[in-house]
């Protein structure tokens, strides 16, 4: 093994260069797009549009990858978001209810109905597919019900969560001077996270990773996130970086904490990958699966209410299509079918690259129908590109995307192996049998 | 002695337990002791009534009638985290693990540690330490399971069965599908537990395994206790011509009769005679 290569395992925690393939096809998308866009894609005001535009599937991504895990799906989603939009909207123009409190209508609107779609999947064991194939009609007409089917305009007041940004202050040094602020914070907050994970590592009697991996690494996220910052920071004059980037930056950031590090993260893990193994282990699967639809008609609420503050009205065609968007953001982004298999970022990613490719194809023009095809398309194939890794027996993408996003990484070597109390019966030459995931 | 008191003394009594499921009568007026120290085989035809015995210690079914006594207390299991609590741990076949977790993820499941997030380093820690314990050969507490052996997922089965140190372990079918080595991986495992003072129960289709390990045999058929066999004296035409319903021991075998097991007071080993360390009255007395 080359020297380079060797190193590259080390980088990317002993599997190779292969586990980073999706965000390499992001990058890959994304210059494409530049290029033939003539540079447009990576303008400020088209990334800023970007943002504000297609966050709500960041956000829904968040709620269906945690529900696809745990073996379960909501096709409800675009119709609960366009009930809870109207809802505030009307709240808004009936009642004058303040922005604040209208917000908050929302989202306990969208707790009810989770509670609803949860009681019937958790309790009476109704298959999700079924209950949210339900609630897609339901609140669809409950969306025209309370709208009357006309549009309702929503204020300023309400719309900055929408289409507002980081307020400006300070010298004028031609940059946005919040949005330099936020970079500098995630650059702090990156270089506090290797650091703590080192010594981490140190305290739990793993041998660290050499320096300069730490240091590559740190190196190429800063760099990602000074890009990131130039581009917000420079755009039109009044603008900087978008509130909604900030709510879906937050509830990533929280989401992935859950997932990754909680109990009732590991529980829905759990859950999707052996149902009955989790409930014999003490499980509460029922509960699991009650607070999983419930968290996924809530943040299907806030994106309903981010999706009006951008539009700057409610309308009863509001959020079609959304679901479809999301459930292939979540398996473009490395989850499994059956469940038990994928993560908050690979669904982030997959967003991404569901969003970078919608935007590139219309800004090169192309009919929204054939936009409609192309991702079609890219989806099958990168499902299809995961199915085949692991018939070859390899592990699949998302099995790698899951290694590689976890914080500690198995380090699996001879000496490793070595340090195994040695079993009496067992013959030494007796390795490990692999066997794909499936 | 209180050592001699606690191997004397059954764990688990059962008495008269029956089940039906609806025109299914699974088992009828079934007695059972189970002693610390010792490893019960339950053998039997399909549909003998083992699984569903071991079920209702399991609390996941509750039975119709009869009573079951825990460490002299009359108790009612009515559900699997019941039966965790008593000190009563079972490995079912095939429902055990979830693949897509890792190693430390599944033996903590259901009883993971920290508050709020997960505390990661002391689950590693306890998970090697667990597996040391059990010679275990496991090439990294952070593989998925899905992609261990078949031996070695049963291995982390059972591991995972021992947190909380239950008194009982009930194994089901624990070397099915296991290829040679490592079966007898699984199987020197069960001696391990048995001499570390749990009691275990195993069911097992195979009469090597059964022979190789079984400090009793409990022979059920057709959902009553059909013969009960003790280890120095097993006998393969034995225990076949009981599960086939050719012989029929069940009157008047003292198997269960205390005394009967310690003739000989506190020194007598309690394994058979081919075994190595008698579990002897230092080990009872210093638990």
């Amino acid at each position: 093994m080359s020297k380079f290569s060797d190193g590259m395992r080390t980088l990317t925690g002993g599997r190779g260069l292969s586990q980073y393939s999706m965000i390499i096809a992001l990058v890959a998308i994304i210059l494409v797009f530049e290029i033939w866009t003539g540079g447009y894609t990576l303008d400020p005001t088209n990334v800023i549009n970007m943002v504000q535009q297609y966050s709500y599937i960041l956000i829904l991504a968040i709620g269906m990858v945690m529900l696809i895990i745990a073996g379960h799906i909501d096709l409800s989603v675009g119709s609960v978001a366009a009930f809870v939009g109207i809802v505030v909207a009307q709240s808004m123009a009936v009642w004058h209810l303040p922005a604040g409190l209208a917000m908050l209508l929302g989202l306990v609107v969208g707790a009810l109905v989770g509670a609803w779609q949860g009681f019937w999947v958790a309790y009476v064991r109704v298959p999700a597919f079924i209950v949210t194939l339900a609630g897609q009609l339901i609140f669809r007409g409950a969306n025209q019900v309370v709208g009357n089917s006309t549009a309702v305009p929503t204020p300023d007041s309400y719309n900055w969560i929408g289409n507002g940004f980081l307020p400006d202050f300070g010298p004028d040094f031609g940059y946005s001077n919040p949005t330099l602020i936020l970079g500098l914070v995630v650059i702090a907050a990156l270089i506090w996270k290797e650091v703590h994970d080192r010594r981490k590592r140190v305290r739990m009697g793993a041998s660290p990773q050499p320096v300069w991996v730490s240091v590559v690494r740190l190196v190429l996220l800063c760099g990602i996130t000074i890009f990131a910052t130039f581009l917000f920071a420079t755009g039109r004059v009044g603008t900087s970086f978008p509130i909604v980037g900030i709510i879906a930056g937050v509830l990533i950031l929280v989401y992935s904490f859950v997932t990754s590090s909680t109990v009732f993260g590991r529980h829905i893990y759990a859950v999707g990958g052996n149902a009955s193994a989790a409930v014999l282990s003490g499980v509460k699967s029922r509960g699991v699966n009650f607070l999983l639809m419930m968290n996924m008609s809530i943040l299907a609420a806030v994106a309903g209410m981010v999706f009006v503050g951008n539009a700057q009205a409610s309308g009863p065609f509001d959020g079609t299509g959304w679901e479809l968007d999301a459930i292939a953001a979540v398996f473009v982004g490395g989850a499994a079918i059956f469940g038990g298999v994928g993560t908050v970022a690979g669904s982030i990613i997959g967003a991404f690259v569901m969003a970078f490719l919608a935007n590139g194809l219309s800004l090169l023009g192309l009919d929204a129908s054939w936009v409609s095809i192309i991702r079609g398309l890219v989806l099958l194939a990168a499902v299809a590109f995961d199915v085949y890794n692991k018939t070859q027996g390899r592990p699949s993408i998302i099995g790698l995307l899951l290694g590689g996003f976890r914080r500690k990484k198995p380090n699996i070597t001879e000496e490793a192996i070595q340090a195994q109390p040695q079993g009496l019966e067992k013959p030494s030459g007796d390795q490990v049998d692999k066997v794909p995931l499936s | 002695m209180a050592a001699t008191d606690d191997r004397l003394e059954p764990v688990v009594s059962m008495r008269a337990i029956s089940k039906s499921f609806g025109h299914v009568q699974a088992l009828r007026n079934v007695d059972l002791d189970l002693y610390r120290g010792e490893v019960v085989a339950l053998v039997g035809d399909n549909g003998a009534g083992k699984s569903t015995l071991v079920k209702v210690l399991a609390g996941v079914h509750a039975p119709d009638a009869g009573t079951i006594t825990f460490r002299g207390r009359i108790v009612s299991i009515p559900s699997p985290a019941a039966s965790r609590e008593l000190g009563i741990a079972t490995v079912f076949q095939d429902l055990a693990l979830c693949d897509n977790l890792d190693v430390v993820a599944n033996l903590f499941l259901g009883h993971e540690l920290g508050r709020g997030s997960l505390d990661e380093e002391t689950m590693e820690q306890r998970s090697w330490e667990l597996l040391r314990r059990l010679s275990a050969r496991i090439p990294s507490v952070r593989m998925p399971v899905a992609t261990l052996s078949g031996g070695q997922r049963q291995t982390v089965a059972i591991a995972r069965s021992l947190i909380g140190d239950p008194t009982v372990v009930i194994l089901d079918e624990p070397t099915a599908a296991l290829g040679v080595a490592q079966t007898a991986e699984v199987l020197n495992l069960i001696e391990l537990l048995r001499d570390q003072g749990h009691c275990v129960v195993l069911i097992s289709h195979n009469m090597a395994d059964v022979q190789a390990v079984a400090d009793r045999v409990i022979v059920l058929r057709l959902g009553r206790v059909n013969g009960r066999f003790r280890a120095p004296e097993l006998s393969y035409e034995d225990i076949i011509a009981s599960i086939t319903g050719v012989l029929n021991l069940e009157e008047g075998t003292p198997e269960d009769d205390p005394r009967e097991r310690l003739p000989d007071g506190p020194a007598r080993p309690l394994r058979s005679p081919g075994g190595s360390t008698p579990a002897g009255d230092a080990e009872g007395g210093a638990r």
